[in-house]
Parts: C-alpha cells; structure tokens; sequence
C-alpha cells in the first residue's frame, strides 16, 4: 500500500513537472500581436478590385480585405465565410443564403443582403467565375436584411465553389461602391470586411494593410483560406521587389520578412541561411503547351497527337526545375493532387509515352509536310522558356519543324487572343477548383476548345449535382482530354518563396500567401 | 550670348516634337496592349473590347496623336492606366529618387575619374598610370548589373553593413538616405568613372604637350603648381563634356542600378510602364528625359564659355 502510495505520488508530480514544461512552451509560442511584416512581391496589382481581374497578385491582396460569401478549406472545399448557412429547394433551383449578422464593413458600415447582391451582380457581370455561375442565374434578390436567394434557369453543381473561389472572386463591397463602379471599370475605393483595411497605396512602393479593429473572425479554427481569421500584425506592407536576386537578398539581410515568386536557383542558399529559410509552394503550375484549333495546322488532332506521343516529359521537367527533385511531380491528372477532390489516377492514358515510333506514324497520317509551327514562348517566365525549347529539341528529332518566337509577356497575352498569329504558346493552368473551371476546356478561352464531346461532357459538369456521378464524368473527361489533346499537358512545377525564422503561423499549404493568422516574435 | 541663348531654347521644340512623335508610334505599334495585361491573362475578348474603348485605344492611331498634341500643348500628359493618377504627378513622385541617385553617381564618378585621369596624365607610363588605367577598364568592362549585384552579397548579405535595396528620401532623413544610396551610387558611378578618366587623361597630356607648360616649368614652377594651377583648367574643357554626356547618360541608364537596387525612380517607372504598356507613362517620361537631355547639352555649351574666356558665341 505505501509503495503504490509513493508511487501515485511521483507519477503526480512528474505529470505536473510535465504539465510545467508544456505550459512554459506553449507560453514561448504564444501569438504576439503587434509588428508590421514586410512582404516582397514580383511587382504592382493592376487593381484591388477583386471582381475586376484574374491576376493572381490581386488575388492574394484582396484576400485580405475582402471576403466573399464562402471560402474554401483546407481540402479546398468551399465553407461559409461570410454566410452563415444555406438551403437548397428540392428541385434544386432555389439557393436561400442567411448570412451572418453585426458584420462590418471597413467603414463601420453593417453588411447586409442589398449589399450581397450588389456586389455579387457586378461580379457575375465581369468575373470570369461569376459569368460562367450566372449564366445559370435567373434572379438574385434581397428576401430580408439577412437573407438572400438565388434561382437558377438549371440545376447547377457550381453554386458554392464559384462563391468559394479565391481568384476573381465574389467579393462583397457596399453597395454604394458596388454601384458606383460600373462592371467594366475598375472600383478605386476599397471598402470590405476583411481582418485588413487598406490603408496606404504608393505605387511601385508598397501598399499598406493595417489591422481592422472591428473584424468579426468567424468562431471555427482557421481551416485553409476560411475558418476564424486574426490579425496578430499591426500592419502589412507588400512591396514591389522586381529583381528577383534582391528579393532574396533581402530576406536574408532582414529587410524583407517573406519573399514570393523566387527562382530555384536560391533553393540551396535559402536552406544554409542562418536566418531565413526555403518554402517550397505547391501546387504552383502545371506546364502546358495550348494548340490554336481555330485555324492553323495544329487543328488537325493526328498533328497534336503525335506531339503528345513524342515528348518524354521527365527530363524537360527536371530541367525547368533546375535539376531538384523537390520542385516537380509527374502526374497525369488534370487537377493536381492537393486539390484532392477532382484529383484522377487513371491508368492507360496516353501520357508520356516518349514514343517516338509512334509519333512518327501519327505524323505521317497527319499529312504533316513539315511546315514550320509557330511556337510562342516568353523568357519573362524563365520556366516558359525552358520548357519550350527543350519540347522543340525533341520534336524535331522526330521530324517536327519548330519555328520558336520568343516575345514579352504582354505581347503574348494580346497574341495568343488572335487565331491568325501563332500555332502553340506556353503556359502554366493553375489550381482550378472545379472541373468547370478548367479554362483550356472550354470555348472562350485562347486555343478555343471547341470539340463537341469535351463541350458536352462540360455542361453536364455545370448541372450534375450528384458527386459520385461527377467523379465519373470528370474522369470520363480526362480520358477525352487525351484522346483530343487540346492542350499538352506536361508535368507539375512547384514554387520557392523565402519566409524569416521570426514568421509564425504562417499556413504553407494554401496555393497563395495569406498573413493573417501570422504573428512576428521578437 | 542673350539671341544664342534664345535661338538655342527655341531649337528645343523641333526637337522634342520628333521624339515625342517617335516614341508615341513605336509604343502603340509594337504588339501587346495594356488592357490584356490589366484584365489578367483570362480575360475574354468582349471584356477586353470594352475597356479598351473606356479607355480610349479604339480610336484610330492618327486619332490619337492629335489628341495627345492637344493634350500636351495644355500641359496635360495625360492619366496613366495602371497608377490611376496624372502621368505628371506619377513623374513628380519619381523624380528625386532619380535625381539623387544621378547626382550621387556623378560625384563619384567625378571623384574617381578626374583625379586618376589626372594622375594618370601626370605620372604618365608610371605604375600609376597603368594601375589606374587598368582601374578605369574594370569600369568599362564590368556590367552594371553583375557589379550591383556582388555588392548587394558582399557588403548587405556577408557583412551586414548596408541595406540591401531600397530607398528612403534624403530630405526627410538624411543619414538613412544615405546608407540606402551608398551601393547604388558606387556600383553606377564607377562604370561611368572609366570614360571621365580616360578623357581627363588625354586632355591632361595633350595640355601637359603645349608651350606655356614648359615655360612654367622653365620658370621653375613645381610640378604641382603646373598641373592643377595652369595644366587642369585648360583640360576642362573636353572633360566637362563628357561629363554632361555622362549626365544625361545616368539619368537613362539609372535604370537598372534602379531595378536592382528597388529604387522608386523613374528608370523603374519607364520599366514597368513599357512591360505594361502604360501608354501615358511611357510618353511622358519619353519627353521629359529627352527635354532634360537637351537641357543639359545647352548648360554645357554655355559653362565653355565661363571656363574658356576665348569661347564666344555669336
């Protein structure tokens, strides 16, 4: 009896010497608020309007002062974020939003439904997400302060992703802005409920977030982009950094906090800093080379299937990643594996199959007479380049004629809009949340995917509801997708971006950068 | 010297007008237009329609320069597409960083290039000469941007002594202004102090060749008086040329020191503006450099005179 006696007691007072040190700990990790972090970024937004353009810059400063009625997980599902909840009719045409109460705007202002549905009426005008959603769209309308519904001419599978969806997005503003900026113009007042407000745009110099004392964090723990949002920081500065050696240098002279868009290249110097170190962000891009099918000799598929055949994508892959493993994948999905949902193994598809013999029989029943292709690349994207010249390489040792034109970024966006000026240009697709949301596979966008069974397993997409019959449709999709290669798809590349040992609470898994949930220690 | 002056002013117009005229032409004819680059690479063709009419580039090109005179004539150089303000406040906010920079640059260049020149000359086929020499085609050879660069690794990333890029105002903070314009000022001032010390070097030993140079020291004069009292101030000449050429050059060519170095000049801003095609920017910095490259020529023109009482003008 007095052995167990002795025994309970050292196990109690060891269990609180434990307990001890664990409190001490957690007490060093404790959130500080307070600091500015300084951000380097490739350069300006051309606009803080979130509705306004897909640049991805943008994207990740509005998150910050926006919030839309969703957000996605961190399975990159959509949560509410600033709805509360929804209901859907049992036909499946009527969405009820309630949303949340005592949210304010920047301004002071109360978020209520007149200005969801201001703001949501000019983002389905000009968003490329809110056109495709609303082109579903009967009405939108304010049932009560709280409340507000939505009916669709169909049923619709897109609903909450197209509000979850952080590119583009769904922004709220006050109706009086949401007014007061035609779709087609960009909103030059920034207004919204984020846990930032902007406070100072200078630029080419920085832009300024700065707390926002009344923000109403959702109760949740931060799940990916949603869930309960703090801002621990005093302030944000994003400053434009456009060489990119001086981005990295100063992160480690501690001038900058964090660093985005960096080349690999600084990887190993980035692991050996005392005081900073590498992030590898994933998913990034996956490399593609977009066929115009509108005219030109890349509308005959054998043409495109034989260049499909041809290539060995490993080594083009390893190159553009500067030789370390760390920064690519070989996958055949279509959507990438941290976008879990939509993410296929498929087996038998027609992927990287470097077969040459192969590619030459494909060319010759295209009736190819080795007229030159007009290939579009940029040595803005050193990653572009890359992989372009080393596809050109290995199609021409089967008996391609690869006319390679390398021009500025801006020019290839404007070209790559007119049939009449290139054959193939280079690109990355980003995370698409949704199978509709896979811009190459559909009609508007450059290369003009028009093939009748990819349109039409598409709309069903936009309507099926049910997921399991979703599954099966995308991956009948991606079995079509190889067989009429609309695009080559080559492998996943990942991105570097510095982050000081002072960061904390930073979330390395989300596709973009988001500083709230951050603290600086000392 | 008042009708030369004039005469020299008026000869400013033509001038400018066939720059601004050329750059306005090449800018909206080379490919590639601000809206696709505004709107993000997913934008579809009716949007961009759209906005491109909000802003003006439907209209036909003609069109458009005629406004852009009229603009001009009224002193309005217009809005610019991406910094949603004038272009002439966008060039105000920009200037001194670029002015600063410019200056500090020269006076390292002229800190450097003068006195080597002028030693160089002086001590001519001594160790002297061909060390500075040898200095002055490190100068020539080395590429800015590799020089700005190292720099930044050595003295911001190795030893912590200066920031790494970055600018903060001299007016508002003089000592911190400094520190930040200290790598930038040498890595661009030394690749301009090669051609200032060749020229200073030549100049010096043609001078050094001339008659009144051997009376001086016939008379007895030490060696120094003859150079910096009666040697230096007839090498000027040619030596204050190139460094206005130099001038106008750092205000160009500032660019990339500016790009490295993360300063908010107006090197950076045409930069971005032309990747951009901010049409507006693009122009108006277009005629402002060239009005300050000219300028610039005509100070120097009149500062022979003062040097050289034998220059006139009629």
């Amino acid at each position: 009896m007095a052995r167990s006696g002795l025994l309970r007691r050292l196990l109690t007072a060891s269990m609180a010497v434990l307990f001890g040190l664990a409190a001490l700990t957690t007490a060093a990790h404790a959130q500080i608020k307070g600091g500015v972090v300084r951000v380097g970024n490739l350069g300006e937004p051309p606009a803080l309007d979130a509705h306004w353009t897909t640049a991805s810059i943008t994207e990740t400063l509005t998150n910050h002062v926006y919030e839309g009625l969703y957000s996605l997980d961190s399975s990159n599902r959509p949560i509410p974020m600033l709805a509360d909840s929804h209901t859907v009719s049992k036909d499946g045409l009527v969405y009820t939003f309630k949303l949340r109460q005592g949210v304010k705007f920047h301004n002071g202002k109360e978020m209520t439904s007149e200005d969801v549905v201001a703001s949501l009426g000019r983002w389905g005008k000009q968003s490329i997400y809110g056109k495709a959603l609303f082109a579903q769209v009967s009405e939108l309308k304010a049932v009560d302060k709280y409340t507000v519904e939505m009916r669709l001419k169909e049923k619709s599978a897109i609903v909450l992703i197209s509000l979850a969806v952080p590119n583009n997005f769904g922004a709220i503003y006050p109706k009086e802005i949401a007014e007061k900026f035609p779709p087609e113009q960009k909103a030059t007042e920034y207004i919204g409920t984020g846990p930032f407000k902007l406070a100072e745009w200078k630029p080419d110099q920085y832009i300024r977030m700065v707390r926002f004392d009344d923000y109403k964090s959702r109760n949740e723990k931060p799940n990916g982009y949603g869930g309960g949002k703090t801002a621990y920081v005093d302030e944000i500065r994003w400053i434009p950094v456009p060489e990119v050696a001086t981005r990295v240098a100063q992160v480690e002279t501690g001038e900058l906090d964090f660093a985005d868009d960096l080349n690999l290249d600084s990887y190993d110097r980035l692991k050996k800093s005392p005081n900073a170190r590498p992030i590898v962000s994933k998913p990034y891009y996956w490399l593609v080379a977009v066929f115009n099918k509108k005219e030109g000799l890349m509308t005959n598929q054998k043409l495109r299937q034989a260049w499909q055949a041809a290539i060995d994508i490993e080594p083009i892959m390893k190159n553009v990643a500067g030789g370390k493993s760390e920064f690519y994948r070989m996958d055949s999905s279509l959507a990438p594996v941290e976008i879990s949902s939509w993410h296929t193994k498929l087996t038998g598809l027609p992927w990287n199959e470097h077969n040459r013999d192969k590619a030459k029989r494909l060319l010759q029943e295209s009736g190819y007479k080795k007229e030159p292709i007009r290939f579009m690349t940029t040595q803005e994207y050193k990653w572009m380049y890359d992989f372009a010249l080393l596809t050109k390489q290995q199609l021409e040792d089967v008996g391609f004629n690869i006319d390679l034109q390398v021009v500025d970024w801006a020019t290839l966006v404007k070209r790559r809009n007119n049939s009449k000026e290139y054959d193939v240009f280079t690109t990355g697709i980003g995370a698409a949340y949704d199978p509709t949301h896979h811009v190459y596979l559909t009609a508007n966008w450059p290369g003009w995917t028009t093939d009748e069974d990819i349109q039409r397993i598409q709309s069903e997409l936009a309507r099926e509801t049910d997921p399991k019959k979703r599954m099966a449709l995308w991956e009948q999709q991606t079995r079509q997708f190889y067989e009429k290669v609309p695009v080559i798809r080559y492998g996943d590349l990942f991105g570097l971006r510095a982050m000081r040992n002072t960061v904390k609470g930073f979330n390395e898994k989300t596709e973009r950068i988001r500083f709230y949930n951050v603290w600086l220690e000392k | 010297m008042g009708p030369y002056l004039v005469r020299r002013v008026l000869a400013l117009l033509p001038v400018m007008a066939v720059v601004v005229t050329v750059v306005f032409l090449l800018i909206h004819l080379i490919p590639g237009d601000p809206v696709s680059v505004m709107l993000g690479p997913d934008a579809t063709t009716t949007q961009i329609e759209k906005t491109r009419q909000a802003l003006g580039l439907d209209r036909p090109l003609y069109d458009q320069l005629l406004g852009f005179y009229a603009r001009i004539l009224r002193g309005d150089l217009g809005q610019s597409y991406f910094l949603d303000r004038p272009v002439t406040r966008a060039l105000w906010e920009r200037a001194e960083p670029t002015l600063v920079l410019t200056g500090l640059a020269l006076l390292v260049a002229v800190i450097i290039g003068v006195p080597s020149g002028t030693i160089a000359a002086a001590y001519r086929g001594s160790l002297w000469d061909r060390g500075l020499m040898f200095m002055s085609l490190l100068g020539v050879c080395i590429p800015g941007f590799w020089l700005s660069l190292n720099l930044i690794y050595l003295f911001a990333v190795r030893l912590g002594w200066l920031p790494a890029a970055g600018y903060v105002s001299i007016f508002s903070d003089p000592a911190a202004g400094l520190r930040y314009m200290v790598l930038p000022a040498l890595s661009l001032g030394f690749n301009q102090s090669a051609l200032i010390a060749r020229i200073a070097r030549s100049c010096m030993l043609e001078v050094l060749q001339q008659d009144y140079i051997r009376t001086a020291r016939a008379k007895g004069l030490s060696n120094r008086v003859v150079i910096y009292v009666h040697a230096f101030r007839n090498a000027l000449v040619p030596v204050v040329t190139v460094i206005g050429i130099t001038t106008a050059v750092l205000i160009g060519g500032a660019v990339v020191t500016e790009i490295v170095f993360n300063i908010p000049g107006l090197g950076r801003l045409i930069i971005s503006a032309i990747l951009r095609r901010d049409y507006p920017v693009v122009q108006g910095v277009v005629l402002v450099t060239a009005a300050t490259y000219v300028l610039i020529n005509l100070t120097v023109d009149l500062l022979y005179a003062v040097i050289d009482p034998r220059i006139r003008y009629e």
